[in-house]
């Protein structure tokens, strides 16, 4: 792809004795779908508050849109703030004209748009109720209405699927296809795997602050070793010496006990590129009698607990 | 400035459309219009009251008797000029030549500068038969009959069953519980509360107190001297202040008679007076005389310092409400990806600045439209103060003052909502700032008595206060040095101060959690950037 709209080097930020964002590069192509994924207080939102040039990093650079501050650019840029909030009182054109106004659309242009959002995202029937008369989920539609109407290059969403009904997050995933089908560039912070998987090109994955995965979805499932799962009662000491195999574990039953029938389960590791279809081969051939045989792809929430599982937990008991 | 701009449109309109902002608007003429009419119908919407005159002297009744019908009559003569003010043919606005002209120009001016011998006049010449006679060629073809006001004491006859030569301490006793309104007194076949009773004891006369006798008042025991007025009612003082001077009157008239001084003489020569001119050294020989107006004008300064205050009030609601509102739901951020902090806080400060400016505006039309539809003589005046003050250097006063307030309290204010989540965390910030606000209400007066003294000028120079007591001061001349001075450090103060309300606003606005302590808002003012 053409030259990158985002790119982050070496930024860091620190509060006080506390590193928020710790050297974290970056690079972001032209018209992709980027996640932003990470545990609780991982340092989403202070980096995406850096880009903005809301806050500003201690040491490192930023380079937005070819700008070193996005105030620069700001107009070419939508923004969804990870805390929703909009004024009560006004209506619900009147607040997406207001935003894409100040982004420097004209006042007619702006409430055309508005209502054209609104018709085509399902709340034309809203447009001149108030927004304190919506649903919280409503309002969140609205706001990232009012965050994208102005057409901006850069769309930066933090958190938008939080609070969302299931229909409703299909809504979103549509708007950001959309999006990225017209060229412009979005980037979102998510918790929830299934949407990065389902729209992402490429990830960030960061926790306490530290940058532990960048690349594409394929690159990301390839981090945990694709995994076979075998329930048997005979001896498979013969499938750890096949060649695709990378080590061989036993899953103790979950609740401790013995399993009724006498059998055990096993877990695979095997490479990349090995064929699940030569261990089920090997293991008939050799007579390995077999009442389970699961061959998995890592999900991308298996990748999410194996590289920060451990520090995630800790921060959710906290 | 487009962005500002939208801003400002938007606080604007939003501060407008709101119920609060209407009522504000609304409620101040409603007040005042409610004031001013309750006021001037007050005088007449007292009850009746019923005194009873128990003379045990034989000497003094017919004192207290004249001086309740003196006070009818003065209450009639009262109500006739405000009468003949609202009803006689215009004379063109021709001065009241030097002499009058006739009895009826004699009896206004003595109207205008000595009641009490008007009143006498009133009286000798026949009252309100003779006067309405003499003033009918006067008045307008279109004018109101006249009607008096009603009387406002009544005298009432003691019980039957009360000896009213028994001692005073008997009668009072008795009467006690009327007094207290207990019991009730028969009047015209109903029920009516007794008011006061005035009791003259048989030996008043030995009471008259002379320069010679006031040894003997200072060994008074406590036992009540002279004529005995019992009221349970003591704050409407009219039948008493009434009572006590026609009786010193009747003494008086008596003690001349004694002397063998001609009573009539007296009187004239009570008549006798040099009037003193009350003149305007800032203004040419011929027109400096102190007219009302001038007199308004000197204290017209202390309306503008109140509007300022009431509108700054009305100010620092919403823009501490606005911005917390903001804050708290976190609009800020979309906010502040878009515009600058820099820009948002012109904003908010032009959008609510128009908002404080339209509602001054809303009373100053309501104010014009009132007195258009109410006229009577009293708002005739205001019309002419007003005609006065509009063409004189107040207003320009009045505009800087206000523009340079608003802008240096705004700022601050700002700067304090943008450290707040809640209003509650507002609220004990801004307490020490209001109090310093109340500081200029409170001396409005004095100021306003001695604008060029030791306390106006000192206040003038401290820049929270300047812009009232300058205002305060307006009217006065005060000194060029003051008021170059004092602007200079206004402007700079106030550019100061929006200056570093700027750096906390840009900080104090992402914060969340506790309001910061002192150190750390110093701590903001002294760094760069975030």
């Amino acid at each position: 792809m053409s030259t990158p709209v985002l790119t982050l080097e070496n930024v860091t930020k620190r509060y006080g004795d506390f590193t928020a964002v710790d050297q974290i590069n970056l690079s972001i192509p032209q018209g992709s779908v980027y996640g932003f994924l990470g545990p609780n207080g991982a340092g989403k939102t202070t980096t995406i508050r850096m880009i903005l040039d809301i806050i500003r990093p201690d040491t490192g650079h930023i380079d937005v849109l070819g700008h070193r501050s996005a105030m620069d650019v700001r107009h070419r840029i939508g923004y969804l703030p990870e805390e929703k909030g909009l004024y009560k009182k006004m209506k619900v054109w009147a607040i997406i004209s207001y935003f894409a106004t100040l982004k420097g659309m004209s006042r007619s242009a702006a409430r055309h748009k508005a209502f054209e959002l609104l018709e085509r995202y399902g709340l034309k029937d809203f447009a001149e109720s108030s927004i304190e008369s919506l649903s919280k989920g409503m309002g969140q539609k609205v706001q990232v209405l009012a965050s994208i109407a102005h057409e901006p290059e850069l769309v930066i969403l933090d958190e938008p699927f939080s609070g969302l009904d299931p229909v409703n997050q299909e809504v979103l995933e549509q708007l950001i296809k959309d999006l990225s089908a017209n060229g412009q560039t979005v980037i979102f912070s998510t918790h929830i795997m299934q949407h990065a998987e389902r729209l992402c090109q490429r990830l960030l994955l960061i926790t306490q602050g530290r940058k532990v995965f960048d690349g594409t979805v394929s690159e990301a499932h390839a981090i945990i070793p694709r995994r076979v799962v075998l329930e048997t009662r005979g001896d498979i000491h013969s499938v750890r010496q096949l060649d695709g195999v990378l080590s061989v574990q036993e899953q103790p039953p979950d609740d401790g006990s013995a399993r009724a029938n006498g059998t055990r389960q096993w877990e695979l590791y095997v490479k990349e590129q090995a064929d699940p279809q030569q261990i089920l081969q090997h293991c008939f051939e050799n007579g390995v009698s077999l009442s389970r045989f699961d061959f998995t792809q890592a999900s991308l929430h298996d990748v999410f607990v194996h590289l920060v599982g451990k520090e995630a937990r800790e921060h959710n008991f906290r | 400035m487009r962005v500002t701009l939208l801003i400002a449109w938007r606080e604007f309109m939003e501060n407008v459309k709101t119920k609060g902002f209407w009522i504000g608007v609304l409620l101040v003429p409603i007040v005042f219009f409610l004031i001013f009419h309750i006021s001037s119908r007050l005088a007449t919407a007292t009850p009746t009251r019923y005194f009873m005159l128990i003379d045990q002297s034989g000497e003094y009744g017919g004192a207290v008797a004249t001086a309740i019908s003196r006070e009818h009559q003065r209450q009639v003569m009262q109500e006739f000029m405000r009468y003949l003010q609202a009803n006689r043919v215009d004379m063109g606005g021709a001065p009241p030549p030097q002499a009058p002209a006739n009895q009826l120009d004699q009896l206004m001016d003595d109207f205008g500068n000595d009641e009490v011998s008007a009143l006498d006049d009133w009286l000798s010449n026949g009252g309100l038969d003779m006067a309405l006679q003499m003033a009918r060629p006067y008045l307008r073809e279109d004018a109101p009959p006249f009607t008096p006001p009603r009387r406002q004491f009544i005298a009432i006859d003691p019980p039957v069953d009360l000896d009213t030569s028994a001692p005073p301490q008997t009668i009072v006793e008795y009467m006690r519980p009327y007094l207290n309104g207990e019991r009730r007194l028969q009047h015209d076949g109903t029920a009516v509360p007794l008011f006061a009773l005035i009791l003259v004891p048989a030996n008043v006369a030995g009471d008259v107190v002379r320069p010679d006798s006031l040894e003997r008042l200072m060994l008074s025991d406590g036992t009540p001297t002279g004529v005995q007025y019992w009221a349970a009612n003591l704050t409407d003082t009219r039948l008493s202040n009434a009572i006590q001077g026609s009786l010193n009157n009747t003494i008086r008239q008596q003690e001349f008679a004694a002397q063998g001084i001609d009573i009539q003489a007296v009187r004239d020569i009570q008549r006798t007076r040099l009037p003193l001119s009350r003149l305007d050294p800032g203004k040419q020989l011929g027109e400096a005389e102190v007219s009302m107006a001038d007199t308004f004008r000197q204290w017209a300064p202390m309306g503008f310092v109140y509007l300022i205050f009431i509108s700054l009030m009305q100010s620092v609601q919403y823009l501490l409400s606005n911005t917390i509102e903001e804050k708290s739901n976190r609009i800020i951020e979309v906010l502040l990806a878009s515009v600058t902090p820099g820009e948002l806080m012109m904003g908010k400060l032009l959008g609510i600045g128009a908002t404080g400016i339209t509602t001054i505006l809303a009373w100053i039309t309501s104010f014009f439209v009132f007195l258009q539809l109410y006229q009577t003589v009293e708002t005739a005046a205001i019309v002419q103060i007003l005609d006065v003050l509009l063409s004189s250097d107040l207003i320009p006063y009045f505009v800087f003052y206000y523009l340079c307030c608003y802008a240096l309290y705004a700022g601050i204010f700002l700067a304090i909502g943008s450290l707040c989540n809640t209003l509650k965390e507002a609220q004990s910030l801004i307490m020490p700032l209001i109090m310093i606000l109340i500081v200029p209400v409170l001396t409005m007066s004095f100021i306003a008595q001695d604008p060029n003294g030791t306390m106006a000028r000192v206040m003038s120079w401290i820049p929270l206060f300047t812009p009232f007591t300058m205002m305060n001061r307006a009217a006065a001349q005060p000194p060029m040095v003051d008021v170059v001075g004092t602007t200079i450090v206004l402007v700079l103060t106030t550019i100061a101060v929006l200056w570093l309300s700027g750096r906390i606003f840009r900080q104090g606005i992402l914060r969340t959690g506790q309001p910061p302590r002192i150190v750390e808002v110093w701590r903001m003012l002294r760094r760069r950037r975030v």
